[in-house]
């Protein structure tokens, strides 16, 4: 079936399979490879993207009820995910980084309602997106200077 | 001028002797005092503009044109014997170009890929090849496999008294224990049961195989490009030459990911057959049933001690379920290697069971048994009634005991003293408290190996831009190891890290290096790239000397900057390069043996801070004081990344991470991330982390490695606070709300 579906700002119709899942779609379709499947069960939070303003995870999400949506990935441009890109990077806020688009993207969607988060907020939003290297020290204080850069 | 000499290598605790080429190294070593500039500084990650674009090329993201998509038949049974399957019913399913099946499929490392007989749940019985994912699965509906399932063990009791052995036991002694045992004033007796730990690196285990008929490329997601180089050049008759092996970013390995995993072999099969590039991306479920896991152990002391605390003796027996692959990971070696003690008698058992093969996973081996070991230590300095880091003191070895060889540096004392001083260890029985929270603190000490050592070769070279590009044959596995040897090039070229490009993760480049693994990959390629370096600074600065009509010896290399040590002559480093056109200016290194007859040992102590409470039995790790003894700390901020990171694993050991299988059907329940619990942001402590960081004087650049200090104590510490805080001991970990609760009665 075909879909209209605004991917990081630009407008797309993408023909979808029922069943088929936003993650494929944009991995396949849109080569945005960016976006990762580490368990495809919704269990991990690493394919997390952003679809109309909340983080999703686009393993379980699927792409034929995405029909008028707009969804960004870790390959948008905009300057909060910049920002956030910049605080990941100072403090460390990563390792093997294949958890990290996920997780860009589930603070992405927290700084977008919440500019100023308070620490306990920051660990509710972000603990569905697991980490094996364990960087999550380094991802919490990358929150929170994002939001304090933005203040 | 190159050479071949003999070295002994220490790898996870095996001893390896093997002749390596090395090149004469003329490098000087900073002078005693003078520090050098750049290495010792933070510096952010190289990696990060394109990991957090989404721009880097993980394994899993590699599409080739006219790729097909792979997927395996596996075994539902513990164990079973197959005794029919319809290949063809698969072939004739649209779009499938390659189906194979038992006796299709070369070994892999003398192992079978594709059973007849799959002996564990999850085992590979087949595998296809399809121009979709759907189509592939379609494709294994249709094998419509018949099972005569069979008697399997996955008991690590009924495993014991099978009296079947994965790996040859060991039997280690030392003195007489028996007679020492005889005569100890105290004799304490305790066993302890770790779990079975799985890996679950975020990016599964996954290939794409390109079989052409010049040769094979491989992308694999792998800790070791060259290992998974010889295994395919090996399975598949094709000289190593013509194999190419590339991983450029890696989601991680943890130990599981060392060569090319069958998940290699399948993709080149089915390449091969189908004339195809073929993906192969294992799911979740299929990575936690078959990539490995951490041996799950039953850990028993009788320990001897004099009154005031000092081992005279310890009888130690580790039995050990390796299920159908790993080898006898040194699980006792902190019994034999960590304290001073005459007397050992250690027998190892790696049993057999119908599960996965075991793998390393980060320590193998020496984590659980520290884990065991330092708990067991506890329990002993409360019999004898004095402080758990004074009795690791009074039991402190000066030497190897093992061998008797001389270190070359060993800074535990003082680890035990700065993290004491940190973690406020004296005043720690005013947290227990009495009401329903109890607090309590615990120590333990780590011992690890982490000499690094040849083979590693690197190659610099620097052109008109004066932006360094590094060659090396290494793959990141996301420790940082990348950045590191940026840093090493910096200082030499007196340039920033950022300005240096590294190329790694492909065997058809310059340079062979090692694996990432035992804590070795650092200090194995760090001297040779920063000898490579040196003999760039080294032609830079005569070219400089003939610019500017000086002599080399007053030039140095600052800041992009060609100064002369007096500061009267400054210019910009490009002047120089600049006139290189499209030349280059290159040099080479490689990694010298270490000092014959010493042993080379990482350190390190940490204490946890736990609170547990009495009514829900739920333990929170407050605080991990992390003190390691490490050699020179090249890059501070991705070192505290890599401690933060393997307390985590040790978190989730102690608390949370266990691989239940179901004694009736033998299989694991818990093979999905909702049901097998690994830490989240929530379960983050304080992480007060600082190194000795004195460079170790007998090792070029004074480094040694940091990828498995950090995980050995941090469950053990936690056990010994636990027990501090309740007055009552756990064997079993994790330490879960059920078993704390059981605990307290």
């Amino acid at each position: 079936m075909q879909v209209a579906l605004e991917v990081n700002g630009s407008p797309h119709e993408v023909e979808v399979q029922a069943g088929e899942a936003l993650s494929t779609v944009l991995r396949d379709r849109f080569e945005l490879t960016g976006t990762k499947v580490a368990c495809g069960e919704g269990t991990c939070g690493s394919c997390t993207v952003v679809l109309d303003g909340r983080a999703v995870l686009s393993c379980l999400t699927l792409a034929a009820a995405c029909d008028g949506a707009s969804v960004r990935t870790v390959e948008w441009d905009g300057e909060l995910l910049s920002r956030l890109r910049d605080a990941f990077t100072a403090e460390d806020g990563f390792q093997c980084g294949f958890c990290t688009p996920g997780q860009l993207m589930s603070a992405l969607a927290l700084l977008e309602r919440s500019p100023a988060p308070s620490r306990d907020e920051i660990i509710a939003a972000m603990s569905g997106n697991l980490c094996r290297c364990g960087a999550y020290e380094g991802i919490a204080l990358a929150v929170a200077r994002a939001a304090g850069d933005g203040a | 001028m190159a050479k071949l000499v003999k070295t002994e290598a220490v790898v996870e605790g095996r001893t390896e002797e093997r002749w390596t080429l090395v090149e004469e190294d003329a490098t000087p070593e900073w002078a005693p005092g003078a520090e050098p500039a750049v290495i010792g500084e933070p510096a952010t990650r190289l990696t990060a503009p394109a990991r957090l674009t989404g721009t880097a090329r993980y394994t899993s993201d590699i599409r080739l044109p006219g790729q097909l998509e792979a997927a395996v038949l596996r075994s539902p049974h513990a164990h079973a014997r197959l005794t029919s399957i319809s290949l063809d019913a698969a072939r004739s399913i649209p779009g499938v170009r390659a189906v194979i099946g038992p006796g299709d499929c070369p070994d892999f490392d003398g192992e079978t890929v594709l059973h007849e007989e799959p002996p564990y749940a999850g085992a590979a019985v087949a595998a296809v090849a399809a121009e979709t994912v759907g189509a592939a699965h379609a494709a294994l509906a249709a094998l419509d496999p018949v099972w005569e399932p069979l008697g399997f063990v996955t008991d690590l009791d009924e495993a014991l008294e099978s009296q079947v052995f994965q790996d040859d036991p060991s039997d280690y002694e030392r003195g007489d224990a028996d007679a020492a045992l005889a005569s100890a004033e105290v004799v304490l007796e305790c066993e302890y049961v770790a779990p079975a730990q799985l890996h679950n690196s975020m990016e599964p285990h996954c290939a794409v195989a390109d079989w052409q008929p010049d040769g094979v490329t491989l992308y694999s997601s792998t800790q070791a490009i060259y290992q998974a180089r010889s295994q395919i050049s090996t399975a598949f008759g094709v000289d190593s030459d013509r194999v190419r092996v590339v991983c450029h970013y890696m989601g991680g390995g943890f130990g599981s990911k060392f060569g090319c995993g069958h998940e290699g072999i399948l993709a080149t099969e089915l390449s091969r057959r189908a004339r195809r590039p073929v993906r192969l991306v294992l799911s979740r479920r299929e990575e936690n049933l078959t990539v490995g896991f951490r041996t799950p152990a039953k850990v028993s002391f009788k320990i001897g001690a004099a009154g005031d605390g000092r081992l005279q003796a310890v009888e130690a027996s580790a039995v050990m379920g390796l299920g159908t692959g790993g080898w006898g990971y040194p699980v006792l070696e902190p019994v034999k290697s960590l304290y001073a003690c005459e007397n050992l008698h250690l027998m190892t058992l790696p049993m057999r069971q119908n599960l996965g093969p075991a793998a390393a996973f980060r320590a193998p081996g020496v984590m659980e048994g520290t884990f065991a070991f330092e708990q067991a230590l506890d329990e002993l300095a409360a019999q004898v009634g004095i402080d758990p880091i004074e009795l690791r003191r009074r039991n402190h070895a000066d030497a190897d005991p093992g061998t008797g060889r001389p270190y070359t540096s060993k800074r535990l004392l003082e680890s035990y003293d700065i993290a004491a001083e940190l973690a406020g260890w004296e005043g720690r029985d005013a947290l227990r408290g009495e009401g329903r929270i109890r607090r309590g603190m615990g120590c333990a000490s780590q011992y690890w190996w982490g000499s690094g050592g040849p083979p590693a070769y690197a190659e610099v070279r620097i052109g008109s831009a004066a932006k360094p590009v590094l060659t090396v044959g290494l793959q990141d596995l996301g420790t940082g190891v990348i950045t590191a040897c940026a840093v090493v090039v910096a200082e030499r070229l007196g340039v920033r890290p950022q300005d240096v490009t590294v190329r790694a993760g492909d065997t058809d480049l310059a340079g062979h290096g090692p694996f990432s693994g035992g804590s070795m990959t650092l200090a194995s390629i760090a001297p040779a790239v920063r000898s490579a370096g040196h003999h760039v600074r080294t032609q830079l600065l005569e070219l400089a000397a003939d610019m500017f009509e000086i002599s080399a010896d007053d030039l140095e290399l600052v800041d992009g900057e060609v100064r002369s040590t007096d500061g009267t002559l400054r210019h910009p480093l490009l002047e120089v390069t600049g006139k290189l056109g499209n030349a280059w200016v290159r040099g080479s290194g490689s990694r010298a043996p270490n000092p014959d007859g010493m042993a080379v040992n990482t350190f390190g102590c940490q204490i946890a801070q736990v609170a547990v409470d009495t009514v829900t039995g739920l333990v929170t790790v407050e605080r991990i004081v992390a003190v390691h003894d490490v050699g020179r700390i090249v890059n501070p901020m991705g070192a505290r990344s890599q401690v933060i990171g393997g307390i985590l694993q040790g978190v989730g050991f102690a608390l949370s991470e266990e691989r239940v299988v179901d004694p009736t059907t033998g299989t694991v329940v818990n093979a999905g991330l909702e049901d097998y619990k690994i830490p989240t942001m929530a379960d983050l402590p304080e992480v007060v982390c600082e190194f000795v960081g004195i460079p170790d004087p007998k090792l070029a650049l004074g480094v040694k490695g940091l990828g498995e200090p950090p995980v050995i104590p941090t469950a053990g510490a936690i056990g010994n606070a636990i027990a501090h805080a309740l007055g009552v001991r756990l064997r079993e970990a994790p330490y879960t709300p059920r078993r704390v609760l059981e605990a307290l009665g």
